[in-house]
C-alpha cells in the first residue's frame, strides 16, 4: 500500500498551463524526466506564441494583418512558405465544405464583433451585413504564386478578410504532435482551447477526455482519446452574446452573414493522421453550419466518420462509430439517437 | 427438532463480543464511503484556481471562502462555500463564468478568459485528463 501510493506521488506526468490564441492551453507530458518534458513544453509554447502573433486575425502587428491591408489596398504581397502553405490548405478545406468553414470572412467576423479580447452585444446591422455576404469573399479569390526569389499573394476580391479562428489551434496542434515525435516523446495530450490530440498513453490506460454538456457544468459524456486522435467542438456556449433574448454564437454562416442557429454543439473525432488536429477544429464548422437534411452528405464530402451533434433543444445524435467510443454521463439520458 | 448449532459455531459466536460487531459495522461503512468517494469519485475535495500561465492556488473545498484572483482586466472573485465553488464577480463582458453558478462536482470547470483565469473542480481522483469544449 505504502509503496503503491509513494509510486502514485511520483507518477511522471507533466503539466504546463498558458494562456495563448486567446484561450487556454494546456500540455501534459507523461513518461518523460522533468526537466526534459519541461523544456519539451517550453517550446511547444514558445511556437504556440509565435502562431499566435502571426496569425492575429486582429492585432495589427500581425503578420496576417498585413496580409489583409494588402488586400484591402488591392495590392500584391509577399508571404513566407508556412503561411502560403496554411492559406493554400485552408483553402482546399473550405472548397470541400461548399464554403462554409471560409476563413475569408473576416469582414462579417469583425461585424458581429466577435473580433476582440473581450466583446459584448453589438448593434446588428443588416445593411452592413448584406453588403458584406453580397461581396462574396472567398478563399477561391486568393492567388498564391510561388517565384524564384520568394512567393506572392494576391486577391481578385477586395473584400476577402482572412481569419483563421477556425484554424490556428489545429494547426498548432498538428506542430506540436509533430515536435513532440521528433524528439522521441511518446506520450502527451494537447488542448488548446478545448480541441485536443493525443499521443500514446497515461502509463497503462490511453488518454481519457469529457466532452463539456452545452448547457450544464460538466461533462455530458466522456472517451479514451487514442494514439494520434484529435478532437474538436464548435458549440454555441463559448463565444456568443445575448440580445433582446436570442443568442448570437461565433460560428457564421457566410450565405446569409449571420449566426448558425441548428444547433448547441458540433463535436468531430478525428483518427492519426498529420493533420488530425487540423481537421478537428475546422471540421466541425461546416456540420454547425449546414441544414439539419444536408449534414449526413456534409459529413461525408469532409470524410468525417466519428462525430456527434446536439440540437437546440438537446437532442443527440451520434454517427454509430463515434457511439461505440462514447461513455455517456448518467443525465445525457435517453435523448441519444445513433445515425445510420 | 431444533438441530444444535455445530461446536465451532458456537465458539465464534461466543467469541465476538458486542465491541467486535461495532468494530466490523464501522468497517462496512468505511468501505461504502471509500467506494462512493473513490470508486464513484465526482464528489469534489478541491478547487484549483488557475491565473494565466501559473496556478494561482489549490484550496479545499470544505471551507468558507473568498479568493481574490488578480488577471490582465483587474480582480476575478471566486467563492468557496462548503463543498462548493462559485465565481462571483468577473471583470469580463461576457460573465459567462459567473452566469455559471456553483460547481459541485469534481472535473467542472468556469472559465473567465478574458481575465485569464479559471477555476477547476478537483476530485480524488481525475475523472478525464482534460476537457474538449
Amino acid at each position: 500500500m505504502v509503496f503503491a501510493l509513494s509510486a502514485c506521488g511520483r507518477e511522471p506526468v507533466y503539466q504546463s498551463q498558458s494562456y495563448v490564441f486567446g484561450t487556454l492551453v494546456d500540455i501534459t507530458i507523461y513518461g518523460e524526466e522533468k526537466n526534459r518534458a519541461a523544456e519539451l513544453a517550453s517550446r511547444i509554447q514558445q511556437d504556440f506564441q509565435r502562431l499566435h502573433q502571426k496569425l492575429h486575425a486582429w492585432d495589427e502587428s500581425s503578420e496576417l494583418s498585413r496580409i489583409n491591408r494588402a488586400i484591402a489596398a488591392g495590392e500584391s504581397v509577399n508571404i513566407d512558405s508556412e503561411m502560403a502553405n496554411i492559406l493554400e490548405h485552408a483553402g482546399k478545406l473550405s472548397a470541400v465544405s461548399n464554403d462554409l468553414f471560409n476563413p475569408a470572412i473576416g469582414g462579417l467576423i469583425q461585424q458581429w464583433g466577435f473580433q476582440r479580447d473581450s466583446f459584448s452585444a453589438v448593434e446588428i446591422d443588416p445593411d452592413a451585413i448584406k453588403a458584406l455576404v453580397a461581396a462574396n469573399p472567398r478563399m477561391e479569390d486568393i492567388r498564391i504564386e510561388r517565384h524564384d526569389d520568394g512567393i506572392t499573394l494576391s486577391s481578385r476580391n477586395p473584400a476577402v478578410r482572412l481569419d483563421l479562428g477556425g484554424y490556428a489551434k489545429g494547426y498548432a496542434l498538428d506542430r506540436a504532435a509533430a515536435y513532440l515525435k521528433s524528439e522521441q516523446a511518446k506520450n502527451a495530450l494537447i488542448n488548446i482551447g478545448g480541441n485536443i490530440i493525443a499521443l500514446g498513453k497515461h502509463g497503462e490506460r490511453p488518454w481519457h477526455v469529457g466532452i463539456q454538456h452545452p448547457r450544464k457544468s460538466g461533462a455530458i459524456a466522456s472517451l479514451d482519446l487514442e494514439d494520434g486522435w484529435a478532437i474538436g467542438t464548435s458549440g454555441d456556449y463559448q463565444r456568443y452574446f445575448e440580445l433582446d433574448g436570442t443568442r448570437y454564437c461565433h460560428v457564421l454562416d457566410p450565405r446569409s452573414g449571420y449566426p448558425a442557429r441548428h444547433l448547441q454543439a458540433v463535436t468531430v473525432l478525428l483518427p492519426p493522421d498529420a493533420l488530425a488536429g487540423t481537421h478537428s477544429d475546422a471540421d466541425s464548422k461546416p456540420l454547425f453550419i449546414t441544414e439539419p437534411e444536408n449534414r449526413k452528405a456534409m459529413a461525408q464530402q469532409l470524410g468525417l466518420t466519428h462525430y456527434m451533434m446536439i440540437d437546440r433543444t438537446g437532442n443527440i445524435s451520434v454517427s454509430a462509430p463515434m457511439q461505440k467510443r462514447l461513455k455517456w454521463k448518467t443525465d445525457a439520458g435517453t435523448r441519444i439517437q445513433t445515425l445510420p | 427438532m431444533p438441530v444444535p448449532a455445530s461446536r465451532p459455531y458456537r465458539d465464534l459466536k461466543r467469541a465476538i463480543r458486542p465491541g467486535d460487531w461495532l468494530t466490523m459495522l464501522a468497517a462496512v461503512a468505511v468501505i461504502l464511503v471509500l467506494f462512493e468517494s473513490l470508486w464513484l469519485g465526482e464528489t469534489a475535495s478541491k478547487v484549483q484556481i488557475r491565473a494565466g500561465n501559473q496556478i494561482h492556488s489549490t484550496l479545499s473545498i470544505n471551507q468558507q471562502r473568498v479568493v481574490e484572483v488578480p488577471g490582465p482586466l483587474g480582480i476575478t472573485t471566486v467563492v468557496i462555500d462548503h463543498g462548493k465553488a462559485r465565481v462571483a464577480s468577473d471583470p469580463g463582458a461576457r460573465q459567462y463564468c459567473v452566469k455559471q453558478g456553483w460547481l459541485d462536482q469534481a472535473g467542472q470547470v468556469a472559465m473567465c478568459l478574458p481575465n485569464q483565469v479559471s477555476v477547476e473542480l478537483l476530485g480524488s481522483r481525475k475523472i478525464h485528463d482534460s476537457l474538449n469544449y
